[in-house]
């Protein structure tokens, strides 16, 4: 089949058209980050930082408590998110292969976990994690956020389980392997995929949460990163140039993991999407 | 091993449910007086640019030479303050002091939540100033401690006045007008910084054309925003914010206008004293630049009224130390810290023999004629709630910058407001 | 991505999947019937087991204390002292008699309403063109796809604020340069309107890219027989759309519309963090209600009772698709 002229042109002129608006907000922070103050507030826009400095990041990294921010958000994050994963590959394991009373329950049950307004119910778990004396700790935190991602990854998951062939596993078993064995061996490794994306959706999930550890964690030494970033505007005022280079900061990492991980996992949650 | 277990988990359980109901009179006992002091660490919550560096220090040492205690300050943003006091004050193991908005100390003295202070006021307090101890009182007794006070003067930058050709600060409204209109004329600089809800300088028009922002409506307060008096106030704010390209839907924080007037494009704006140190802090070049004048109003004999801010110190009921707390409000406010605290934020003390302490300071200076004529938000528990965010007076002034006549707009946020103050304890 | 596992899932049988949503795998394991016998029948229950008590206590336990406060007068005098006043069902009077609560609603359902439909119908387009692409071009598009899907709420809105700011905001800037000089100077949280004008923009540009890179990635594991046989039978282009792709994407394109619907419904941070609900409470959608009401206002009795109610709406408004799920897996089975 051969396409017109126009036919061939017009999908990548609207690719490009796509592409840039897709990715200026992304651009305009980081260039935003690295321009000195005189170009970023301008009569004229300047598109590029031509004479780019570093400055707004140094005075965005010497906020108070920097690192200790940055060393919690990690902890949380990461291991809420292992956590979640575990859970799930147990439940999603189960769901996918196994065939029980009250499966179809609990499947709809996680549906409607996954549907958990957590802003909304934060006075609730204020109180609880109050009166158990949890606060200031990373630990109930923790357990919220890989609760807040669970249900989407268990999801997920049995999507990924169910779409290994049970042939596979039953070769192996054939072989003499335990079912256990069977799994570790053979079902796992065809899971990563799967694994990664949804641990891509628990990594932003947890990284970004704010309106629980700001309710929970009134010490500074225990809070994260969306707090310092959310307190940025008033900090420095209208300093666009440190609060772009804070978001960028805080973007980093996520746009990075993204990156590295799209490749073998972008689509991964549409499997588990699909077969939800 | 499993009957150890089991006890083990019981014995957590009851360390649960003791500490969850934390804070109770029996706590006080473990801390009967100094001898228990030495080595422990009380928490001070203060709010963001409340206490400069040196005075923390001078405090800390002070304090840790009487009592062998440390003290802990923590600086707390006015972001979403309200709550975070509240929430903190009902956990077992609150900041044992903190700093609270006198206009604000009404409402958490109702929730309980403040330690009464009366013997204190007793102790140290029989010569604080009538006027700003009155808001720590609520039912006769004391539940916080005045600390200092402050009132917006007008902060100036010489430069840009001096190139509109004007050579004195002007004595009344109507010059002011005036020397705006020459400074947006003969000058490329905006005249004036003023957002659309600095809505403690709208205060304090209201208060100075003797208007207050609630009426008694049989046992309740209701809104009294239709009230005339306070729309001539709004059309005042309405004037001035013409001169200003300030967003009409922001307050005077965000951004924080000092740092805009530092860039010295910016005539004047209306702020605390201590905003200048912000400006020069963002700016160095500007600070030989500065200058202050009290906000005029209609006639030179009498300055415009102004909303008198400040703050209280105050103990949590639920702190484990108080008597180490009380110990450091005696420390904090003696005549010594209370006046280096004056002297060094250009701040009004809380005793009229220590004024004193601002001669010299401009700011402080432009602002004694104001205070003078001063007052408050309404001193009343349930005045606090309208303040919350999204503040209905604030959405109030905006709709008016925006053209909507004062009446219909005082009208759309009566029944927010009305709510708010009906709201139960 | 795992299209090769996926083919051996789904090529042979095309047919399964125009019924209707997914299938989970045939050939389950009958555990129960093996000799290996009851040891294998509890199996299931101890691997759901962890998953099922983190949702009991994290989540289980906040819903059921949400509602039980949503019946207490609960203020900062309560909170502080630890008190507890019941009311009855006061607080859900209060809010139901309210006109506030249900215009709420209604704004809240239009707003999920146009996000969505943005979503998807941008989304399936972007991702048809995906499939449309030379492979660079369609590498360039992804990055560009993935760069916004990555981008962190909390800085995405901040670099918003950052776009549309009224002074030397760029948006501005530009619109005032294509002649539209009365937006140089716009303010576009000053309304409604253009509020949520920006919140939109900056959801769907966020939510585009799940559809679509998803979407592209599912119209490839399209087996290409079905297309040959289309063609065979002189289906053109559209027709072989109609007939093959779409039936083929509708299970994905049910359960990610049920996806987006929730995350739109739940949007907090995009709108909070833009406006605070504002001007004059008229952005404010259900979870922004709850919390302003609930926590802004230190009314929490309140705001559990609005939060028990959002999360009826949000059940009301996906119970279409939750039938359709219910009533699939019991076909299974």
């Amino acid at each position: 089949m051969k396409r017109s002229v126009f036919g061939r042109l017009w999908p990548n002129a609207t690719a490009v058209v796509l592409f840039v608006g897709f990715v200026f907000p992304v651009y305009w922070m980081f260039a935003t980050a690295f321009k000195p103050t005189g170009d970023i507030i301008t009569e004229d826009p300047v598109w590029f930082p031509y004479h780019a400095t570093v400055s707004h990041f140094d005075k965005a990294v010497h906020a108070d408590h920097f690192w200790t921010l940055v060393a919690n958000s990690v902890i949380v994050t990461v291991s809420s998110v292992l956590i979640s994963l575990v859970i799930a590959l147990f439940a999603s394991f189960a769901l996918a292969r196994m065939r029980f009373k009250g499966r179809r329950g609990l499947i709809v049950t996680f549906m409607l976990a996954q549907m958990a307004p957590w802003e909304v119910m934060i006075i609730a778990i204020y109180m609880l994690v109050r009166d158990n004396d949890m606060l200031d700790s990373l630990v109930p935190l923790t357990a919220f956020y890989a609760m807040m991602v669970l249900p989407l990854t268990i999801l997920t998951l049995r999507g990924y389980v169910s779409a290994v062939p049970k042939e596979l596993e039953e070769s192996a078993m054939v072989d003499g392997c335990t079912r256990l064995q069977a799994f570790i061996k053979v079902i796992f490794p065809l899971l990563a995929p799967g694994l990664m994306a949804t641990s891509l959706f628990g990594f932003i999930t947890a990284w970004n949460e704010f309106p629980l550890v700001l309710i929970l964690n009134k010490d500074i030494e225990k809070q994260t990163l969306p707090l310092w970033i959310s307190q940025f505007q008033t900090a420095f005022g209208d300093d666009w140039g440190a609060t772009m280079a804070a978001s960028s900061l805080f973007a980093l990492p996520i746009l990075i993991l993204f990156i590295f991980l799209q490749r073998k996992a972008v689509s991964g949650l549409t499997d588990g999407a699909v077969k939800g | 091993m499993k009957r150890k277990l089991a006890a083990a988990i019981v014995i957590a359980g009851m360390m649960v449910s003791v500490s969850a109901c934390g804070g109770g009179d029996d706590d006080n006992s473990k801390d009967a007086g100094p001898d228990s002091w030495k080595g422990q660490t009380l928490t001070v919550w203060t709010m963001d640019g409340s206490v400069p560096e040196q005075w923390t220090k001078d405090v800390q040492a002070a304090f840790e030479k009487k009592t062998g205690a440390k003290v802990k300050f923590e600086v707390q943003k006015w972001d979403g303050i309200q709550q975070k006091v509240t929430t903190a004050l009902s956990e077992s193991n609150p900041p044992d002091v903190l700093e609270v908005g006198n206009t604000q100390t009404p409402a958490y003295a109702a929730t309980g939540g403040l330690a009464e202070l009366s013997d204190l006021k007793k102790e140290i307090g029989s010569d604080w100033t009538e006027s700003v101890s009155k808001s720590s009182v609520y039912e006769d007794k004391q539940y916080a401690a005045p600390w200092y006070f402050a009132n917006r003067v007008v902060i100036y930058n010489k430069a840009i006045w001096a190139k509109a050709g004007i050579t004195d600060t002007p004595k009344t409204r109507d010059e002011f007008f005036k020397d705006l209109e020459t400074i947006g004329k003969k000058t490329d600089a905006e005249p004036i910084y003023l957002p659309g809800q600095n809505w403690y300088f709208f205060d304090g028009l209201i208060i100075g054309q003797g208007a207050d922002l609630v009426k008694k409506d049989g046992d309740k307060y209701v809104s009294n925003l239709a009230d005339p008096k306070v729309t001539a106030a709004m059309e005042i704010y309405k004037k001035y914010a013409s001169y200003s390209k300030a967003p009409k839907d922001k307050d005077e924080a965000t951004p924080q206008q000092a740092t805009i007037f530092a860039k010295g494009k910016t005539g004047a704006f209306i702020g605390m004293g201590w905003e200048a140190a912000t400006a020069i802090q963002a700016n160095k070049n500007i600070e030989k630049d500065l200058g202050y004048f009290t906000i005029p109003g209609a006639t030179a004999d009498k300055p415009e009224g102004v909303f008198l801010g400040g703050s209280n110190l105050a103990v949590a009921q639920n702190s484990k130390k108080q008597s180490l707390a009380k110990e450091f409000l005696k420390i904090a406010l003696s005549d010594q810290f209370e006046g280096e605290l004056s002297k060094l934020n250009g701040v009004i003390p809380n005793k009229e023999s220590l004024e004193s302490n601002l001669k010299g300071n401009g700011a402080a200076e432009a602002a004694a004629p104001g205070a003078a004529v001063g007052g408050t938000t309404p001193l009343i528990p349930e005045w606090a709630a309208v303040e919350n965010t999204p503040n209905p007076i604030k959405a109030y002034m905006t709709a008016v910058l925006n053209g909507k006549a004062p009446a219909d707009a005082a009208k759309d946020v009566e029944s927010d407001i009305n709510k708010r103050l009906a709201q139960k304890n | 991505m795992s299209v090769q596992t996926e083919g051996t899932d789904t090529a042979g049988e095309p047919a399964v999947r125009k019924s209707g949503p997914p299938a989970p795998p045939r050939g389950e394991a009958r555990t129960a019937k093996t000799p290996a016998g009851r040891r294998a029948a509890a199996a299931p229950y101890l691997l759901l087991l962890p998953a099922l008590a983190a949702t009991v206590v994290l989540l289980g336990w906040p819903l059921v204390k949400n509602g039980i406060l949503s019946f207490q007068n609960l203020n900062p005098r309560q909170l502080i002292q630890h008190l507890t006043e019941w009311n009855g069902v006061d607080n859900y009077k209060e809010i139901l008699s309210g006109s506030d609560f249900w215009s709420v609603v209604g704004r809240s359902v239009v707003f999920t309403a146009v996000n969505v439909v943005l979503i998807m119908i941008g989304g399936t387009l972007i991702g048809l063109l995906l499939a449309r692409l030379g492979k660079k071009m369609r590498l360039l598009l992804m990055v560009g796809l993935v760069l916004a899907w990555a981008m962190p709420v909390i800085a995405a809105t901040t670099v918003y604020q950052w776009l549309f700011a009224q002074r030397f905001g760029v948006v501005n800037w530009v619109l005032d340069k294509l002649g539209w000089h009365s937006m140089a100077d716009y303010n576009w949280f000053s309304s409604q309107f253009s509020t949520f004008f920006v919140v939109i923009v900056l959801i769907v540009w966020q939510s585009v890219p799940f559809v679509a890179i998803n979407l592209y990635a599912a119209t490839t594991t399209i087996p290409k027989e079905l297309y040959e046989a289309a063609a065979l039978d002189g289906a053109g282009a559209w027709k072989s759309f109609t007939s093959v792709t779409l039936p083929f994407l509708r299970p994905f394109l049910y359960a990610t519309t049920f996806l987006e619907v929730i995350w739109v419904f739940k949007s907090f941070a995009q709108i909070f963090a833009l406006n605070e609900g504002g001007p004059d409470h008229l952005t404010e959608t259900l979870p922004i209600y709850a919390y302003v009401e609930g926590v802004g206002n230190q009314h929490f009795g309140v705001g559990a009772a609005i939060s028990f109610l959002t999360i009826l709406v949000l059940l009301a408004i996906t119970s279409y698709y939750l039938r359709m799920v219910l009533k699939q897996e019991e076909d299974e089975l």
